[in-house]
């Protein structure tokens, strides 16, 4: 069990599986990411990932700050990704609110911040607990448009997996990352494999400095033009269609889904996050019994896997969408779904948990 | 009903040597002794997601089930409520009496500041045997200071619990480093796993290294916790000698 050593630039060799909370996970896969600093807040239910990251930082050489709110939080990172540090930061509820001024920024400035939410109940300070209400937040919350990839996690390995990727996935394609899980996610343990992504063959993009480079501007290099404010409506056009041609391109590519039997399925069992846990769980027993359900789930929710999704609502008759919010993931389908006929029952039930035997008597009602 | 397991089989000499370090509690654990008229008085303590709380629910079960009156404590006061709510009636249904906050009964806790429940903090002055589930980490285990009473109470021994499973505590160094930073620790409790996906290797292997670290620390390592099933396969014994205490997951229910 000493796989997990304490050399200070490979903080994980080999492989191993491991007993964690989702909190800790998340700690370890930035160190696995080859993160170099956090900026954090302290907020319940995502209070553990600074935890952890701070005993880790100081045996690998990793940064830590701890700033007076979440805004700075943000802003920090911000800064930390624009000297070419690997940066990140974790937050949830309220929290998000105040990130989205940050994270709007980052989106204007094409910044890779890594952001990981632990959604709690809502709105206001809420429940400390556990919620699926800050997917249009986390999705849209910026004066903009949007322009950032939003992976939604259901398992430990998930958070570790995904959590490596944000890091890459923000640095390839410059738009601000998240992860999006939530408080039951944060706070549960199960087991998971840690490893090096390196060991692996996985490629880790390199960050790189957007200020004080080499060379002379306008000489050497073009200038670096780094702004999030425009003079006139054209201006601020002209740069966000190029944006938007840029997302538009990379959207595919970045999308991913789980499904299952929806080949047969006349219900399709539609769910993200920790509640597509139950609603995969449902699935299964259903299909056991020969009923035709199936199940879809989002990994991404910007961009939305909506080819896939399509393909599925077509064959579909029915889509029963499962979520701990009341409606906000129904909202992102029925957008991506419109002029479809196919019928969209909710099982909406904001800020609590999800069962997979509710799942189950919800379909079997339905079918 | 005395029970009195005399101990002999399995116990290094090297373990019999260390004896004079255990106070008379460690002692009376260690070897199994056990009396109906003594109390059992533990206080479970830890890393987070250790396994405290596991162990000290099926502690305070698995004393009912002998009969014996216990009350099982739940003195985090940073998450109050949230790791013992879903399963009270349950155990009070086992027969366990449990302190720990009703929902209902709080307001705004973990946000607007920390609260210690009136009948936690005079605990030890009821009869019977009592089980603490203390929070987390060091500031968790100095929470038993505010229970009154705690420094004195000649019959308290606070258990440290160990699951080397988890990367913070998986080698020797790193439990040894953990346990000196909780404070008063009387004892270690082996509770390596890997939730449902733990075998009999995994909790020998665990057993193998809080051993070590016990020996460096002079503590005894007071019992090996497995799943039944698991426990069925080891037998009463682990590889280290250690007494295996079976026990039953409540806590996946305990959604924190």
């Amino acid at each position: 069990m000493r796989e997990v050593d304490n050399l200070a630039d490979e903080p994980l060799t080999g492989e191993k599986r491991v007993f964690m909370t989702g909190n800790e996970v998340v700690a370890w896969a930035a160190l696995a990411a080859q993160a170099d600093i956090m900026y954090g807040y302290p907020i319940t239910p995502q209070n553990e990932v600074m935890h952890y990251w701070t005993r880790l930082a100081p045996k690998y050489n990793k940064g830590f700050l701890q700033t007076e709110d979440e805004l700075s939080a943000g802003f920090t990172t911000i800064g930390g990704v624009m000297a070419g540090k690997k940066a990140f930061t974790a937050t949830a509820g309220p929290g998000n609110i105040l990130m989205q001024e940050p994270v709007a920024m980052a989106e204007a400035m094409r910044l890779p911040v890594v952001v990981v939410i632990m959604q709690r109940g809502g709105p206001s300070t809420g429940t400390v607990i556990y919620s699926q209400q800050e997917v249009m937040l986390t999705a849209f919350g910026g004066n903009g448009e949007g322009l950032r990839v939003v992976y939604s996690t259901a398992t430990h390995q998930e958070l570790f997996d995904y959590t490596i990727k944000a890091f890459n996935t923000a640095w390839r394609y410059r738009f601000p990352t998240f992860v999006l899980a939530d408080g039951y996610q944060g706070k549960m343990r199960e087991p998971l494999t840690i490893y090096n992504p390196v060991e692996r063959g996985l490629e880790l993009v390199p960050p790189e400095p957007y200020v004080g480079r080499p060379g002379t501007p306008g000489v050497d290099r073009p200038p670096g033009h780094f702004r999030n404010t425009y003079n006139v409506e054209e201006e601020l056009n002209e740069v966000l269609r190029g944006h938007i041609a840029d997302w538009e391109r990379v959207a595919e590519e970045i999308a991913e889904h789980e499904a299952l039997g929806t080949e047969d399925a006349k219900l399709v069992v539609v769910a993200h996050g920790v509640v597509a846990r139950a609603a995969k769980e449902a699935v299964q027993e259903l299909r056991a019994e020969g009923l035709p359900v199936g199940y879809f789930r989002p990994i991404t929710l910007r961009p939305l896997p909506s080819a896939a999704l399509l393909a599925v609502a077509r064959q579909a008759e029915k889509l029963l969408v499962v979520e701990s919010a009341y409606g906000q993931f129904g909202r992102l389908l029925r957008e991506a779904l419109y002029g479809l006929t196919v019928e969209m029952v909710p099982l909406y039930k904001p800020g609590v948990g999800v069962t997979p035997e509710e799942v189950v008597a919800r379909c079997r009602e339905i079918v | 009903m005395n029970q009195v397991y005399v101990y002999a089989k399995g116990q290094t000499i090297d373990g019999y040597a260390r004896l004079h370090y255990y106070s008379w509690q460690i002692l009376r654990q260690f070897f199994g002794v056990t009396t109906i008229s003594q109390r059992v008085v533990e206080a479970y303590v830890g890393e987070y997601a250790s396994g405290k709380s596991e162990c000290a629910v099926n502690r305070a079960v698995e004393l009912a089930c002998q009969g014996r009156q216990v009350t099982l404590v739940d003195l985090d006061i940073v998450e109050p409520c949230y790791t013992l709510r879903p399963i009270q009636d349950e155990l009070r249904a086992a027969g366990v009496d449990v302190i720990a906050w009703e929902t209902r009964r709080t307001m705004g806790l973990g946000e607007a500041g920390t609260l210690l429940k009136p009948q936690a903090r005079w605990a030890l002055h009821r009869s019977g045997d009592v089980i603490f589930d203390v929070g987390y980490g060091v500031a968790g285990a100095r929470t038993l200071n505010l229970v009154e009473g705690a420094a004195q109470d000649p019959d308290l021994v606070v258990l440290a619990v160990i699951n080397a499973s988890r990367p913070m505590t998986a080698s020797v160094e790193d439990i040894v480093e953990h346990v000196r930073s909780l404070g008063r620790v009387d004892g270690l409790i082996n509770n390596t796993h890997l939730a449902e996906e733990t075998t009999p290797e995994v909790v020998q292997e665990g057993a193998r290294l809080v051993a070590a670290a016990a020996r460096i620390l002079g503590l005894p390592v007071v019992a090996t916790t497995a799943l039944a099933e698991v426990a069925a396969v080891i037998g009463p014994r682990d590889a280290m000698g250690h007494p295996v205490r079976p026990i039953k997951r409540y806590m996946p229910r305990a959604f924190w």
